[in-house]
């Protein structure tokens, strides 16, 4: 409510909104919404310093954290399979009030309650910084895949799709989402200096619960998208067109097609004659 | 005018002949991997012992008049198991012999034929062998409008070729952009492609085979991508000799959907697994791990890749048909089965997954493969073929440099190898890897 009515005032006020801040509003109609319903919703708030973020959490974060992959073995439990269900995005702004620093929210079973399990998984991170623009969206995007930062927890390398592991051995150290959310968020202001604030939320109640998630998540990749067309075509990328009909008479790039056929030739020669030099000094000998 | 049925024996004839020499390459292929107990190469000769299944199993359709079908990759080849329909790669040859002693030749003959040497070498062979009626002529053909320009020139050929033209031939039509309505529509193509066969030939589809047909073939996907995250293990417990080519083969043409191929994909997770636990490399020392953005250099792969590994320590970790971004087909309804096809087949499969686009697979591709798989350096190929990637090769070039990771762009043709001799690969790779710091 609150945040719809200061987006009414940005605008108002001809402040630029970020793309992502109406999302931001929704994700908290969203949580607000399964606490009415009077699902499990468990919050935890930490002190967002870096420093501070990665207090309590029982595995290493950082690079090469995680030593090897997890095996099937090895697994204590499973998030995201895409049978169970998974949704996973992200969205910033450039205006880090509308974050609250430091919050992981929990809704559904934590992993030390889930041996064996595989849970639907959904994870939405919230960034924040005043300099973030649309050109830090694919960097933000790329940090959520932490590949090996958090030992025993390891993100499958499938392409949008958040599927992870849990090893049995980070959940006897008592690895669970708050640590996850710690992590995630020490390795974003490690990273990318430009975030400022982060929240995280995490869940794994039911499948159910990850349909509104998606639509939003659908609409999200689209707006990224679209501005990474506009990026890439403001870079000078853009599609080549043939606007002549084919007619490769009339293409004022034939001359570069006319010279590699030529070069293959010479090189089919060469090839040959090589070839057939091989041949006589293999006989003679 | 329509062919007659004693000029198609003819022709059968004459098709058979080099493709049941190609089965007895393959049977050669067979004993002599036989005849070698390790539990890897025997993972090999299972997917050689197929391949000639399948040579066998159109052969026999073709002599005994009963239908098969000639196709191409990506065309949804869930639906042929489900309508137990034979069917043969009419671009095999240049993947499944490139190794062949007659190779250059053919690439000779098919120049001789007034080919252009500038599209895709793999393509152009497909369309000599065809006008030269060394393919067995189909029941009715399968193509593909994507994802190159090649591809889709052999199309327009074939169904122009004097013989073949009287042969029925269906392509589905893709549409480029990555979203509900793209997967809907090319649903709908994919409904279109089974009425088409299923008005040329005699078989129907069942849905309730269909569904048995996907679920074994997700079966298949769960474990090639169980594979696939341990091949991030350090050392790489495999390099070029086994991985994205042979799942590929196994899962999405030779054993789609069947107990075998995933009881193959089984072994081949426990083989591999077994020597992750055992920290247990494809060498003694890997010192570069490489991501190969594109097939293998089929027509002179023996010369190459191995001087990789042994020449510089470097291995093959992931490769572009050994990426794997499949998700399981829903198979609650024959709609939802439709759409998983669709989707599976248009953004998934490898090569028309970045081909055909969006372009920025390229780029977001990369980037998952080298942080997942911990990569020192990508290769792009720059086969002469693939000029949809060479137009995004300034995209590649820039998210490695995001990334910091080196990138090199070789250019060459991965079956004919006098475009750029592997000794000029070689001499190109090494100081690249010098230069880099890598060697």
């Amino acid at each position: 409510m609150l945040s719809g009515w200061f987006l009414h005032f940005r605008t108002l006020l001809s402040c630029p909104v970020s793309i992502f801040d109406s999302y931001i509003a929704k994700i908290t109609e969203y949580v607000n919404k399964m606490k009415a319903d009077g699902q499990l919703v468990r919050e935890y708030r930490c002190k967002p310093e870096i420093r501070e973020l990665l207090e309590g959490v029982p595995v290493r974060t950082g690079p090469a954290a995680n030593q090897g992959i997890i095996l099937r073995g090895d697994t204590f439990m499973e998030l995201g399979n895409p049978e169970a269900g998974a949704c996973a995005f992200l969205v910033w702004t450039d205006n880090p009030s509308l974050v609250s620093d430091g919050r992981i929210t929990l809704i559904g079973p934590d992993i030390p309650e889930s041996p064996g399990a595989s849970l639907p998984f959904g994870q939405v991170l919230i960034v924040a910084g005043p300099s973030l623009t649309s050109q830090d969206h694919r960097s933000l995007e790329n940090a959520q895949y932490i590949g090996g930062h958090i030992e025993g927890y390891m993100i499958r390398s499938v392409p949008q799709q958040m599927w992870s592991r849990v090893s049995k051995e980070a959940a006897a150290k008592g690895f669970r989402f708050e640590s996850l959310g710690r992590a995630l968020m020490s390795i974003y202001k490690t990273q990318i200096p430009s975030v400022s604030t982060m929240e995280t939320l995490f869940i794994t109640s039911s499948k159910g619960h990850l349909e509104p998630l998606e639509d939003m998540a659908i609409q999200v990749r689209q707006v990224f998208m679209k501005t990474l067309t506009e990026e890439w075509k403001a870079k000078g990328f853009d599609v080549y067109e043939c606007s002549l009909g084919w007619d490769c008479q009339s293409c004022p790039d034939q001359v570069v097609c006319d010279d590699i056929k030529e070069i293959i030739d010479i090189k089919k020669v060469a090839f040959q004659e090589n070839r057939d030099e091989n041949e006589i000094s293999h006989k003679d000998s | 005018m329509a062919i007659d049925k004693a000029t198609r024996q003819q022709m059968m004839v004459k098709g058979l002949e080099r493709y049941k020499q190609e089965r007895e390459y393959f049977n050669f292929i067979t004993n002599l991997l036989a005849a070698d107990p390790n539990e890897e190469i025997q993972l090999s000769k299972e997917v050689t012992e197929i391949t000639v299944a399948r040579y066998d199993e159109i052969i026999r359709c073709a002599e005994e008049d009963k239908p098969f079908i000639g196709g191409y990759f990506c065309a949804a080849p869930e639906v042929y198991a489900a309508m137990d329909l034979p069917w043969y790669l009419i671009m095999q040859t240049p993947f499944l012999a490139a190794s062949a002693p007659y190779l250059l030749e053919d690439v000779d003959a098919a120049e001789a034929m007034g080919l252009g040497t500038d599209w895709c070498t793999a393509c152009r062979l497909s369309l000599y062998y065809i006008e030269a009626g060394l393919s067995p002529p189909p029941t009715c053909m399968i193509g593909l409008l994507h994802p190159c320009d090649a591809a889709t020139m052999l199309h327009q050929a074939v169904v122009r070729n004097d013989k073949w033209r009287d042969i029925p031939m269906f392509c589905t039509d893709p549409p480029y952009l990555e979203d509900q309505r793209g997967i809907d529509y090319f649903a709908g193509e994919l409904r279109r492609m089974v009425t088409f066969l299923e008005e040329h030939t005699d078989r129907k589809l069942d849905i309730d085979r269909l569904r048995e047909i996907i679920i074994e073939s997700n079966k298949q996907y769960e474990l090639w991508l169980e594979y696939a995250q341990l091949r991030r293990a350090k050392p790489c417990p495999q390099g070029w000799g086994m991985g994205g080519g042979q799942c590929f083969a196994v899962s999405q043409i030779f054993q789609v959907g069947q107990p075998r191929g995933t009881e193959w994909f089984r072994k081949l997770v426990d083989i591999t697994e077994r020597k992750v636990k055992a920290k247990q490399g494809i060498i003694a020392n890997e010192r570069i791990r490489y991501f190969w953005f594109d097939l293998l250099p089929f027509g002179w792969v023996f010369e190459f890749m191995p001087w990789l590994e042994e020449e510089w320590g470097a291995v093959l970790v992931m490769d572009m048909f050994g990426y794997t971004p499949y998700e399981p087909v829903d198979t609650r309804n024959e709609d939802t089965m439709f759409k998983g096809l669709a989707k599976r087949n248009l953004y998934q499969s490898p090569m028309v997954r970045q081909a055909r686009g969006i372009a920025d697979y390229f780029a977001s591709d990369i980037a998952r493969v080298v942080k997942d798989y911990d990569i020192d350096c990508v290769i792009w190929p720059g086969h002469m073929g693939h000029k949809d990637g060479s137009a995004s090769v300034g995209i590649m070039r820039e998210i490695c440099q995001q990334l910091k990771v080196p990138y090199i762009h070789i250019g060459l043709d991965l079956f004919d190898r006098r475009y750029t001799s592997p000794e000029e690969c070689k001499d190109k790779i090494g100081k690249f890897f010098s230069a880099m710091g890598l060697g």
